[in-house]
């Protein structure tokens, strides 16, 4: 399969065909993807096609066989699941992972880490990271972690300025996915979709540049459903952010993705336009089966 | 019922100006203990159980940090413990020779005795440190194994080496820890883990607690975390084994065994893992509870041998009140509460819970 990937210059997370391989077992063969600003891409599959272990290379939870994921330019085999979070990739879980017993807004607040600490600024930690001293910026950012917990024992004035923007940010989020009103409730109480929307919400505090949603709709009801589709295309309009998109809900996808990859048994069968992916041969093989007429002929 | 709540200091500091706010509790306490330690130094004997229920406290508030917030096992608080109460005691009893000559005696006294803890509990996290990095990796039980493991090492170490005194242990370490320091140093290690619960930390911390691997895609370093976490449990288990070293004068490898380690576990599991306040409640009320048994058995007209057996008969009572709270109550006293959560303090009405702002910090 020659991947026929739509790479723009300026995609923020590019997967380079990447393979991973479980012993015998190919779960994923020749993986490409590109997602840039603005981008809405779904990616879909029958079940076991490989679509989470996909995500799971993303997001670093495993390292690729073989092939490159790159966010923002950096190459990111090898990191983990916490650096390429601040690199700019934030995800939700197929199977709801909340912090159940916190509530919700400190759920979010989890995700809203302070974005600099008091002797080394974020930035010039990443941009070290950029210059390949991957190892002296490491050294930084876990020394400025030691000294930051001083500032929290010392209740110092930026401490306290810092705890007050993060409690504003995490009350924004809360109240632009429409959940201001649980800010205080114990995540595990939360209703199923508002729980769905909490944990984008928890993703998006992170401050992600791409988004990466496994089954956002699963479990919702055909309301709560086209509520979600809405929201997730404010959310690429207002923020400029990157989406790509887990979905069994063939309307949901059909009806907001631009560009589709369908996944089967861990190879790219088709990539497009939900046009062209609808009336994909390969696609309609794998959805629905080959008919035997079809198969003699 | 919210899961973290603000604590009525919190809210009294929120109309402190801020640059104060980081020392204020500590302006309040401070004169407070003062006249604690002056009105009870007519009462040795309620000085030195109180001294024994802080020594407690401390180490049953600064374990909840791994166990309770953070969600580690950890069953090895005494070896961190002794780590402090050797070092801290050895230090002192060479300081103590020299003396600082330009400052009145007891002066002197107290700024050895505040070097020689800091030092103890330098040393303790330096171990914690050590002891976390390899270990944190593991879950569960197997943490638990290797933190068992870690204090039963240090106490056969202590055991065997000429510079502590061996089985006999240090002897002479200089009675420095009063009243006041004591408290202070509990009222010292309160505060900063109820600060690292209200805090970015605090939150990452309780996190892993609930979910690892999602703490860990939210930009999490869980092992680090874990690591710090366990650094700063073992710094104030060195400061507690400081206080205990300098008011026992003698410091035996008999006091840092298992059964230590699983007193506090028994403390924290009775107040509930990830309540501060439950764990200081349960600290003082298990401490308290075999000298209670004994007094109460001697009010009754026992002969003291009898009372001196319910004293040795702690560890079943512990065990029959353990199981007895796991059965009633399988979260603790007070679950992840805190104090100030129960019904009996909340405020009632609904006109009483307006959203409010939690720029304060707790305490």
């Amino acid at each position: 399969m020659t991947s026929a990937t739509t790479a723009s210059a300026d995609a923020i997370l590019d997967a380079k065909s990447c393979t991973m391989q479980f012993g015998g077992l190919c779960a994923l063969k020749e993986f490409s993807l590109a997602v840039g600003k603005g981008d809405l891409k779904g990616l879909i599959g029958p079940n076991g096609a490989g679509k989470t272990t996909a995500f799971n290379v993303l997001t670093g939870v495993y390292a690729p066989t073989t092939g490159d994921v790159v966010v923002d330019g950096v190459r990111m085999n090898g990191r983990l699941p916490h650096q390429i979070n601040r690199a700019g990739l934030a995800r939700t879980f197929q199977n709801i992972r909340l912090f159940k017993e916190l509530s919700a807004i400190d759920n979010v607040k989890v995700g809203c880490l302070s974005d600099a600490t008091p002797f080394f600024p974020r930035s010039k930690i990443e941009a070290l990271r950029k210059e390949g001293n991957g190892a002296l910026a490491y050294t930084f950012e876990a020394w400025g972690n030691y000294l930051d917990w001083w500032r929290a024992f010392l209740l110092t004035p930026g401490f306290l300025r810092e705890e007050a923007d993060i409690e504003e940010r995490a009350r924004t989020l809360l109240e632009v996915m429409g959940l201001a009103h649980r800010a205080e409730e114990a995540a595990r109480n939360l209703p199923y979709g508002e729980q769905r929307r909490l944990e984008i919400a928890r993703a998006l505090a992170t401050g992600p540049k791409v988004l990466l949603l496994d089954e956002p709709a699963a479990g919702m009801n055909t309301r709560e459903k086209q509520d979600l589709m809405a929201l997730i295309r404010q959310l690429r309009d207002q923020m400029g952010l990157g989406i790509l998109l887990i979905e069994h809900d063939m309307k949901l996808v059909m009806g907001i993705c631009e560009n589709i990859t369908v996944l089967d048994h861990g190879e790219t069968i088709a990539v497009g336009t939900p046009e062209e992916v609808k009336r994909d041969p390969k696609v309609i093989e794998a959805y629905l089966g080959v008919e035997s007429h079809e198969l003699r002929a | 019922m919210t899961p973290v709540t603000t604590s009525p200091v919190a809210r009294v500091l929120q109309r402190v100006p801020v640059p104060l706010r980081g020392v204020f509790p500590f302006l309040v306490a401070i004169p407070l203990l003062a006249c604690v330690h002056f009105a009870t130094s007519g009462a040795p004997f309620f000085v030195i159980l109180s001294l024994g229920v802080g020594v407690n406290v401390i180490l049953a508030v600064s374990l909840n940090i791994v166990n309770g917030m953070t969600g580690q096992f950890s069953i090895g608080h005494a070896g961190f413990m002794a780590v402090g109460a050797y070092t801290a005691g050895l230090t002192s009893t060479i300081l103590s020779e020299y003396g600082l000559s330009f400052l009145p005696g007891a002066v002197s006294d107290q700024v050895m005795f505040t070097l020689s803890l800091a030092v103890g509990g330098a040393v303790a996290a330096a171990f914690g440190f050590l002891v976390g990095l390899p270990s944190l990796r593991l879950k569960g039980d197997y943490l638990a194994i290797v933190t068992l493991g870690f204090g039963e090492i240090i106490r056969v170490i202590v055991q065997n080496t000429d510079v502590f005194g061996r089985a006999l242990g240090l002897r002479g370490v200089p009675q420095w820890t009063s009243m006041f320091s004591c408290w202070f140093i509990v009222f010292l290690t309160i505060v900063v883990a109820r600060r690292i619960a209200a805090s970015t930390h605090g939150r990452s911390l309780l996190a892993i607690r609930e979910d690892e691997v999602a703490a860990e895609a939210m930009g999490v370093n869980t092992t680090a975390y874990k690591v710090r976490s366990f650094v700063v449990a073992a710094f104030f288990a060195g400061l507690a084994g400081g206080v205990f070293a300098h008011y026992q004068s003698i410091v035996n490898p008999g006091s840092f065994t298992f059964v230590k380690s699983m007193e506090i576990v028994v403390i924290i599991v009775a107040g509930g893992l990830g309540s501060t306040t439950g764990a200081v409640v349960a600290a003082v009320f298990l401490t308290l509870l075999p000298e209670a048994l004994r007094s109460i058995f001697l009010g009754l007209g026992v002969s003291s041998e009898t009372a001196q057996l319910v004293d040795q008969a702690r560890m079943p009572i512990y065990g029959i009140l353990l199981v007895l709270i796991m059965l009633l109550r399988p979260q603790g006293l007070f679950g992840t509460r805190e104090l100030w959560d129960l019904a009996l303090f909340k405020p009632k009405g609904p006109e009483h819970f307006p959203p409010r702002p939690r720029e304060g910090g707790a305490l």
